[in-house]
Order: structure tokens, then C-alpha cells, then sequence
């Protein structure tokens, strides 16, 4: 049971910090980005091969995730930089499908569909560490930045962008460099949780990184309250408690709980939109009409 | 005359086969006001959106204090001096009345602003200075989206005012003002004149045109007819029967 605890946290843990990054870019810069699981997938594989060719030493590994995640950021920068909106959207989706394809095709990086495997466990100075605490430094260290990013400058440039993009740039920012600053933090937050997902799990394979991830972390971010800070936080703890807590009901068929479970997300979800479209933590009156 | 501040010859732009803007040459000085005045379709905001290089001119040159910014990005050319508001508004709607006033101070895109800790109070203060100057120092921590129609006018106002700017491009600033509010406006310009801001105002209300400004460029079919100051201009009998709709008819 402890263990099974252990994992979940973890996994809350990673989930928090994807959905807080995703979070960044949709929900203070309107970006809405339906790639992230690309950019986990990429700090995994990049965090896996440190392990695996170099050292399990959690702090490089997530370091060279960050700077691969955050370098190839790009790809989702230079669209979002052009287009808005659902054509943004449909420009992530296929950047989401191409990565896709890549990460079950490049078996020499990858591990092809097989993924890779025997990822060894993380060590400091030759002790091995569980990611548990490794994950919750980074959470909290993501949520601080995210914070103070937030709530200063950058934050409120983000945010005009968000609003008028237009008048933004009227006023001297330069959008172009703002966004796609704004999407390497973002990128590069979501490499450091794949980094973390691969020395946890030991095993890494494309069935992590696919559209149904991106959906997952963007319905974290929505239910949770896309533009705060402690949303997406209890967006991810929700959604990946929900599972576990629906297999602990004893009245329901664990063949049947896939089918549970769809529906109760697919029910909140709507419900939610109704009554709070914000999200559970977000401003009530966003999302209405004003006028 | 006065330091000219912004200089524009021959700006032309076409859409397809619609010559929106057809050789307009301007020149707007310091410490005073130009109307943009003419019909609708002439031309006006599309002159806006190529000084400020919302839009490519297809041909054309535009200096600020001799500096050509034709070819510069929006946010260069606002880096310049140049500020503007939009008939539509474009506020920051989710963010605070401060919030969107201390925005305009920070042109940095990078994490953090330049400067340190005395930079940002000094914006801070021309935050505040602005939010004053506009009368909405009371409503600091209202979202935009929630303000009153010309709440909503002033903060687009105490946005220029923060920015700094040393020429304001106004597009309809005081359409659906009422007569008090119409003052406070009209005083916020004459001190903005008293300072050496070159103002350019797109107004429909010929009343407000004449109160506050000190020339007229009346724009027609993308060309600027005529230009002088407000009591020539107006006076025009052909001008007139053109802002009117009594166009005189093109011989076949």
C-alpha cells in the first residue's frame, strides 16, 4: 500500500508540473497547446539516455531534458508566433502527430515501440534516491518560478498578449520574443517531468507521449483553472486519483472500471463547463458574458 | 513652425483592387493637435496602421524625427515615441485598471524588466501618475472588462500616458463620451501639448475637431484633399458636400 501511495504521489507530482507549465502558456498567454506530452516525451527520452549511456544522476538528466524540451521548443513557438487560436490548435495537433510518429520510428533514440527499457534508477553521490522527493523539490520549484513570473512583468506582458495581442505590441513589447520565451519555460518545465517520469518508471515507451497525454494535461489545466496557480495543481492530483480511487469502490467490476471512469470525466468535465467554467479554481465570473 | 516629431510622403496601400491609402504625405508636430477628418473608407485608420507598421505601406516613406520607420515592427515603431488607441479599444480585459497601465511601462519581453528596483518604482509611479491624470486611480483594482464604456476610453488614455510617448495616434477617443467626460479629455490633450506631444486624432464629431485641434488633414478616397487649420478646412463648401455624403458625380 505504501508503495502504491508512493507511486501515485510521484506520478502527481510529474502530472502537477506538466499541468503548471502547460498551464503558463494557456492560460496566461493564450497559447493553447495540445503538444505537451511531445515535450515530455522528449525530456524522457533525453533524461532516459543520460541514465542509460552516462550517469543516473537525476540533477544532469534533468538538465539536458530541460535543454532539449526547451531547445526544440521552437517547433511550438514558430506556429504560435504565425497563427491563433483553433488554427494554433490544429498546428499543435499536428506537431503532436508527427513527434508521435518520430518517437515510435527512431529506434537507435527511442527504442522505437518497444521504448526503453532497464532505465536505472536514480543515484546521488552512489546512493540511489527515490524520484518521490526529487519530484516534489521540482514541483515546488516550478511553482515558485511560475509564481513570480506571474505576478511580475513578464507575467502581465504575457497576459496583454493574451487579451490584445495587438495593442501589446502597440505599446513596444515584442510579442514574437515574449511568446516564445514564454513556450521554452513551458517546454522546458515539461522536459524536467519527463526526466523524472523516466528514472521513476525505469521503462519509457511512445504510449506516454501520445495526443491522449496532451488531452489529459489541457483537462488537468481546464478543471483545475487555467490561469492560477494552484489549479492545474488540483486538476492533476484529480485526475490521476480518479482511477485509483474508482478501482478502491467495491461495487464496481474492475473490467468496468475503464468505462467508469470515462464517464465520470466525460460528466465533470460538462458540468463543470456549466457551472465553473473557470475551472474549480478559477475566477467565476470568467467565462461568462459581461455584457 | 514647430519641431516636426513624425513625417510621412506619398504611404500608399491597396487591398486587391481597392486603393485603400493612394499617396498621403503628413506631417504632425509637436505640442500640437491633427484632425484626421473625412468619410468613412478614406483612409484614415489604414494611414494609422502603416506609420505604425501594423501594415506594409506598398510604397511611401515615414520618418520619426527623421528617423525612417518604414520596415520596422509595431513594437519598434512604439519604441520610438509612437502610441495609439483603437476605436475598439484593445484593453487588457482580464487584467486590472493598474495592471494595464503598468504593462505599458514594461517593453521588456525578457523575464524580468532592466533597471532594478528603482526602475520599477519609477514605473510604478507613472502608473499611478497615469491612473491620476485619467481620474481611475479609484477603480485601480477593477478588471478592465468590468469598467463603464468611458472608463474603458480613459484607460485606454492613461495606457498612452504611462508609455511616455511624444506622439499619440487616437482613433475615435472621444466617440460615445458625454459632455463632462468630453472636457476631462480635452484637457488631457492640452497637457499633453503643453509637454510636446504631437497629437493625430481620427474624430468624427466635428465639434470635438474644432475644440481641440490645431489643423485638419481631411482625407478622401486615400488622398488628403486638403489641409490647414479647422475653420478653413470646414468652412469648405466642397469638403463639406464630400463629409456629408453630397458627392459631386464622376462624369461617365
Amino acid at each position: 500500500m505504501t508503495a502504491f501511495l508512493i507511486n501515485l504521489a510521484t506520478l502527481a507530482a510529474i502530472s502537477g508540473i506538466l499541468a503548471s507549465t502547460l498551464n503558463f502558456i494557456v492560460g496566461y498567454a493564450g497559447i493553447f497547446s495540445v503538444a505537451h506530452a511531445v515535450f515530455f516525451g522528449l525530456g524522457a527520452y533525453g533524461g532516459a539516455q543520460v541514465a542509460l549511456l552516462l550517469v543516473p544522476n537525476p540533477f544532469l538528466a534533468c538538465l539536458v531534458a530541460a535543454v532539449i524540451a526547451g531547445g526544440l521548443s521552437l517547433c511550438l513557438a514558430l506556429p504560435a508566433l504565425r497563427v491563433r487560436g483553433e488554427y494554433f490548435v490544429a498546428a499543435s495537433l499536428g506537431l503532436q502527430m508527427v513527434a508521435a510518429t518520430l518517437f515510435a520510428e527512431l529506434k537507435p533514440l527511442t527504442g522505437g515501440i518497444g521504448g526503453l527499457v532497464g532505465i536505472p534508477r536514480p543515484e546521488l553521490f552512489g546512493m540511489v534516491v527515490p524520484v518521490l522527493p526529487l519530484a516534489l523539490v521540482a514541483l515546488a520549484l516550478i511553482l515558485w518560478a511560475t509564481a513570480r513570473l506571474q505576478r511580475g512583468a513578464f507575467g502581465r506582458t504575457l497576459q496583454s498578449i493574451r487579451d490584445a495581442d495587438t495593442a501589446a505590441e502597440a505599446l513596444g513589447k515584442n510579442v514574437n520574443a515574449a511568446k516564445t520565451l514564454a513556450v521554452a519555460f513551458a517546454c522546458a518545465g515539461a522536459g524536467i517531468a519527463g526526466a523524472l517520469y523516466a528514472l521513476h518508471l525505469s521503462f519509457i515507451n511512445v504510449e506516454s507521449f501520445t495526443l491522449d497525454q496532451s488531452i489529459q494535461i489541457m483537462a488537468m489545466v481546464i478543471i483545475g483553472g487555467a490561469g492560477t496557480l494552484w489549479g492545474p495543481l488540483v486538476g492533476a492530483v484529480m485526475l490521476l486519483s480518479l482511477p485509483a480511487v474508482i478501482s478502491f469502490i467495491p461495487f464496481i467490476p474492475p473490467t468496468e472500471v475503464g468505462a467508469v471512469q470515462q464517464i465520470i470525466y466525460g460528466s465533470a468535465m460538462t458540468l463543470l463547463m456549466i457551472f465553473r467554467p473557470a475551472g474549480l479554481l478559477g475566477d467565476m465570473s470568467k467565462g461568462k458574458s459581461t455584457s | 513652425m514647430t519641431e516636426v516629431s513624425l513625417r510621412c510622403a506619398d504611404l500608399a496601400r491597396a487591398f486587391g483592387g481597392l486603393q485603400a491609402v493612394a499617396g498621403v504625405s503628413l506631417a504632425l508636430y509637436a505640442g500640437q493637435v491633427t484632425a484626421l477628418v473625412g468619410p468613412n473608407g478614406a483612409g484614415k485608420t489604414t494611414t494609422f496602421n502603416l506609420i505604425t507598421g501594423n501594415l506594409r505601406a506598398d510604397s511611401g516613406t515615414a520618418e520619426i524625427r527623421g528617423k525612417p520607420i518604414m520596415g520596422l515592427k509595431p513594437w519598434q515603431v512604439a519604441r520610438l515615441g509612437v502610441a495609439r488607441s483603437y476605436q475598439d479599444l484593445r484593453l487588457f480585459t482580464h487584467m486590472t485598471v493598474r495592471e494595464n497601465v503598468l504593462a505599458a511601462t514594461e517593453v521588456s519581453a525578457w523575464f524580468w524588466q532592466p533597471g532594478g528596483r528603482r526602475a520599477q518604482q519609477e514605473r510604478e509611479h507613472r502608473a499611478e501618475a497615469a491612473l491620476d491624470a485619467t481620474g481611475l486611480t479609484s477603480l485601480a483594482d477593477a478588471r478592465a472588462v468590468d469598467l463603464a464604456y468611458a472608463e474603458r476610453k480613459f484607460l485606454s488614455m492613461a495606457r498612452i500616458l504611462a508609455a511616455e510617448a511624444h506622439i499619440w495616434l487616437l482613433d475615435e477617443p472621444a466617440s460615445g463620451l458625454d459632455l463632462a467626460s468630453r472636457i476631462r479629455f480635452g484637457s488631457l490633450l492640452k497637457e499633453a501639448q503643453t509637454r510636446g506631444v504631437a497629437i493625430c486624432l481620427i474624430e468624427h464629431n466635428l465639434d470635438v475637431v474644432v475644440e481641440l485641434s490645431n489643423r485638419i488633414a481631411f482625407l478622401d478616397q486615400g488622398r488628403v484633399l486638403a489641409e490647414g487649420d479647422p475653420d478653413t478646412i470646414l468652412k469648405d463648401p466642397a469638403l463639406a458636400a464630400i463629409y456629408f455624403g453630397d458627392r459631386p458625380q464622376e462624369a461617365a
